[in-house]
């Protein structure tokens, strides 16, 4: 079923996020990513970054409340089961860390028909407590059939 | 950029979600996801793109670097496939650094990331 362009515009609850170092290294160890940046206090602090960071794709953490918002939203009414992830693009600003306090609005930007296939975009603006841009992202899902 | 290989266990996709919160049943029920045509569970596409960025980031020598990623999930990722990330330098204008990114399973033959492409920001 078609899902209805009317949607394109709607924005979603502002989502609020508090990062967690442990967050970070369980994250970091889920990639297979053994950088001491994302899991070494004492590295990471004799880095340029004088302590432990997230990774850039932390962002997918902090930044997806409001995907959860529009896959269960039943006036939009996605046919999650055939939903498939698309495309995907992040720009990345500020680097996120522990203790951070993430802001994400959110706004579906597009809805398209293709080939039988139903496109939705989401866009998200994700905001450091100081204002700071962490990262914009571009998120595609693809309801097959 | 030099090829980075991610070998992908039976259970990546379930330590994925736990790590991502993408407890999507196509991720982590292999029945789930062959009564929905998949052929069974299937990697979060996201977790493909954080081998790609992971590659990057490596590249620079600095995660901080990586300043734009797009991709396109062309082909899902399966249980026991292993993605080989490879990519190569397109432009380089004022220190910042546009790379071409691939990323593949079954020794080549099944494209999973198309239409990739990120950029380095100047350190």
């Amino acid at each position: 079923m078609a899902v209805d362009p009317k949607f394109i515009g709607k924005k979603y609850p502002t989502h609020v996020y508090e990062v967690g170092k442990e967050k970070i290294k369980e994250y970091a160890r889920a990639i297979g990513d053994n950088n001491p940046l994302f899991l070494d206090d004492e590295k990471a602090k004799a880095s340029k970054y004088g302590g432990i960071i997230a990774p850039p794709m932390f962002v997918v953490v902090y930044a997806a409340g409001p995907l959860g918002q529009m896959f269960f939203d039943g006036e939009l009414a996605l046919n999650f089961m055939m939903l498939v992830h698309g495309e995907q693009e992040f720009e990345f600003g500020e680097v996120v860390r522990p203790g951070d306090v993430i802001t994400t609005e959110s706004e579906i930007a597009e809805i398209y028909e293709k080939k039988g296939k139903s496109f939705v975009t989401m866009e998200t603006i994700s905001k450091n407590q100081q204002g700071q841009l962490t990262a914009n992202a571009r998120w595609t899902f693809v309801i097959r059939g | 950029m030099p090829e980075e290989k991610n070998p992908v266990g039976k259970y990546q996709p379930m330590y994925y979600a736990g790590a991502s919160g993408d407890f999507n049943p196509i991720h982590i029920d292999p029945e789930f996801g062959k009564m929905v045509g998949l052929g069974g569970n299937i990697l979060q596409g996201l977790c493909t793109m954080a081998f790609a960025a992971k590659a990057a980031w490596n590249y620079a020598g600095d995660p901080g670097a990586l300043k734009h990623l797009k991709v396109r999930f062309a082909k899902p990722v399966k249980p026991l496939d292993t993605v080989v990330v490879g990519g190569k330098v397109v432009a380089k204008e004022g220190g910042a650094i546009t790379l071409e990114i691939g990323a593949s399973t079954n020794k080549g033959a099944v494209e999973v990331l198309t239409n990739s492409v990120a950029t380095l920001r100047k350190a």
